[in-house]
């Protein structure tokens, strides 16, 4: 019989707290406060920062998702199943943010509430992908469930190349708005290059910690049935 | 593997089963056709009455009748092995079960050729498109499309067999992965039928040539995942 | 374990969800033997036939048939099984010849033609051997799935309730089918059933399953009927 864990936390644990608050404090900082407006467009351009951050701590969370499903159908172990859940349940999280921040950011600069740019509809892509994982995990059938999903979670990612690909020559085709900035990192003074360095920081350190929340409730989970499932056996003897 | 006597026997039987069922009752070829016929028409009505409009947009409404006829095909197709738990039934008969994949992928294929085989005359007069001149072009590219479309859709439509709501998840999981394959053809489709030829859409045909061979390797590999219990 | 056992399992646990259809069932069965297994709906007979015939996995414990074990080694251990299971595994959009031809291209059979007629005659189906499975009666297509079953010659039978949907004449003749195949071929036949009468004319063992667990096993020629019937009703209240 496992011990039970204590009330308190490891002191690990609060440590990552501790950086990820202050780190995001920093982050939030140096959008609103410290970096200068930019010129072209105004106040809005703020959330560039959050956004492009977020969507590649979307595009880290969902490599996770592969590479943990890879282990799942490998090891067959219920971490590695943790671990793509938990991935794709934050990856599916900053995704939404993205698609959220980009007509945010989208609509007073160009006039529209959406732009088919490249990443913006590879994002809207990788949503509906992802979102149908998580529906998958819900309606399988127990048995299925983690094999199912972890197979589309590696074939999700590697959609994304030809995605991108395709999407991009798509784009291409199609008269843009404005010309977009992309937001790459050429042409970005200092200031502002810091401050986008610390937003990523920032938000994968809270993708991070998120993670391990996630995980942590996922393991709990485990540990309840396995508990549930002795006592059932016992009583049964 | 794939050269194993044994392989190609049971692919074959299972293949030449699968026809002689269709052959037999034509549902899902019938049910496949009608709706690519009435996707197209459909379309027709909804874009409106401007011949050049309709013309504009007449590759992609023949790349989405296709890929809605997938996913019903795929559908009826695992509803009628898993009737009497048939698959079951195969499954413990199999040596490598790949060969059931594979088999059931290129008798997909089959089904898509035929339709679209049927659908092109009727999509050339509706849609006033000229499609003899690059007939050889877009059989290609059509024959790329359905290779792609039937290897991801026969795989998704195994796992969504063994789900709850069997057929919401086919669809759900199948349409946005397939979207690479979707845009490459249907831009590939438009450059043809405005008389570019092969050479013009050189870099859509790799784009779908890789995705084929990919999914193919891909859906290889973890295809026993699907089918182990 | 000697040659001669062609069945054994230790500890067989299997779990589905919360609900444990399996515990601690441990069974050894000798070549050409016939094995009854009786028990209330529920008391997990199929669920153990299901597990023998590499269908689903033990949740713990060892199931080894001719010695090799059904989890790892279920590639070798297939084509020694014929399984008749609540499904029949026939498509009922061809005809009896069809679906026979069919499966023993599968499996492999040599002179499948010549080895199809043998077997529908042997199950007194030869007159309806055109017809379209779907139009059979259920008893029909019970006695097909027997033929379907016993095409490969396979060495072990696992027949789960092979009597239901069965006419008094239909019984008769598979109980004389099982009987020519235990004493001229040698077979090891395991069937499931709750009708205890019919299971023990013709079975050399019994075990009464309830609740997921083996809760008597015996000889079928020891125990007068009598007995059986009263322990029988005893366990399944």
């Amino acid at each position: 019989m496992q011990q039970s864990r204590t009330a308190s936390k490891p002191p690990w644990e609060h440590v990552q707290a501790g950086l990820t608050y202050g780190v995001m404090a920093v982050a939030l900082w140096c959008v609103f406060v410290y970096v200068p407006t930019e010129k072209a467009q105004g106040i809005v351009q703020r959330i560039f920062y959050f956004h492009v951050s977020v969507a590649l701590t979307m595009f880290v969370a969902f490599f996770l998702v592969c590479v943990a499903s890879i282990g799942y159908l490998w090891k067959q172990t219920p971490w590695w199943d943790s671990l793509a859940l938990s991935a794709a349940e934050i990856g599916v999280l900053f995704c939404t943010l993205v698609l959220i921040t980009g007509p945010i950011w989208a609509r007073p600069i160009w006039g529209v509430w959406w732009t088919w740019d490249p990443t913006l509809t590879l994002t809207l892509v990788l949503w509906l992908i992802y979102v149908a994982y998580l529906m998958l995990r819900a309606d399988a059938t127990d048995t299925n469930r983690t094999r199912f999903a972890a197979i589309v979670g590696i074939i999700g990612f590697v959609d994304v190349p030809l995605i991108r690909w395709t999407v991009t020559k798509w784009r291409t085709l199609h008269p843009k708005p404005v010309v977009l900035q992309e937001g790459g990192a050429t042409g970005l003074p200092p200031s502002m290059m810091l401050t986008f360095l610390i937003a990523l920081a920032a938000c994968l350190l809270l993708s991070f910690f998120l993670l391990r929340q996630r995980m942590a409730l996922a393991q709990r989970r485990h540990e309840l049935e396995a508990l549930r499932d002795e006592i059932e056996n016992s009583f049964a003897r | 593997m794939l050269s194993s006597r044994r392989f190609v026997r049971q692919g074959l039987a299972i293949l030449l089963k699968d026809l002689r069922l269709e052959w037999r009752t034509r549902a899902i070829f019938t049910s496949m056709f009608v709706f690519t016929v009435l996707v197209m028409v459909v379309f027709n009505f909804a874009i409106g009455a401007d011949p050049e409009r309709i013309r504009a947009v007449a590759p992609g409404v023949l790349w989405v009748a296709l890929l809605f006829a997938t996913v019903l095909g795929l559908q009826r197709a695992v509803q009628v092995e898993s009737e009497e738990d048939c698959l079951q039934g195969v499954l413990l008969a199999m040596g490598d079960r790949s060969a059931l994949f594979v088999a059931k992928a290129v008798v997909n294929v089959c089904y898509l050729s035929v339709v679209a085989l049927g659908a092109l005359p009727l999509f050339s007069i509706w849609f006033r498109i000229d499609i003899i001149s690059c007939l050889g072009a877009l059989s290609i590219v059509l024959i790329l499309g359905i290779i792609g479309l039937s290897l991801v859709g026969t795989l998704f439509a195994m796992i969504s067999a063994n789900t709850r709501t069997r057929g919401l998840q086919l669809p759900l999981l199948f349409l946005p992965v397939s979207v690479p394959l979707t845009i490459a053809a249907v831009y590939a489709t438009t450059e043809l039928i405005q008389g570019r030829g092969l050479p013009d859409i050189r870099d859509y045909l790799t784009l779908m040539v890789v995705f084929d061979v990919v999914f193919f390797v891909v859906t290889l590999l973890v295809f026993d995942y699907v089918v182990e219990e | 374990m000697s040659a001669d056992v062609m069945v054994h399992m230790q500890g067989v646990t299997k779990r589905f969800a919360h609900v444990w259809a399996l515990r601690g069932i441990d069974l050894e069965l000798q070549r050409g033997r016939c094995l009854g297994v009786f028990g209330a709906n529920g008391a997990g007979k199929t669920t153990l036939l299901k597990i023998l015939a590499t269908l689903t996995r033990p949740s713990a414990g060892t199931v080894t048939i001719a010695g090799y074990d059904t989890v790892r080694e279920a590639t070798k251990v297939r084509p020694l099984l014929g399984v008749l299971g609540h499904r029949t595994f026939l498509y009922g959009d061809l005809n009896a010849s069809e679906n026979l031809r069919f499966y023993g291209r599968l499996f492999g059979v040599s002179q499948c033609e010549e080895r199809a007629a043998e077997l529908l005659q042997a199950v007194g189906l030869e007159a309806h051997t055109r017809q379209l499975v779907r139009t059979y009666s259920r008893g029909m297509q019970q006695r097909l799935a027997i033929a379907r079953a016993l095409l490969h010659q396979p060495p072990l039978l696992l027949l789960d309730e092979p009597y239901t949907g069965l006419d008094q004449h239909a019984v008769e003749r598979l109980q004389s089918l099982l009987h020519g195949l235990l004493q001229t071929e040698d077979r090891t036949i395991i069937l499931s059933t709750h009708d205890l009468q019919r299971g023990l004319r013709i079975c050399d063992e019994i075990v009464i399953q309830s609740r997921g667990k083996i809760v008597y096993r015996g000889a079928a020629a020891d125990t007068a009927s009598a007995d059986i019937e009263q322990l029988y009703s005893d366990y399944v209240k």
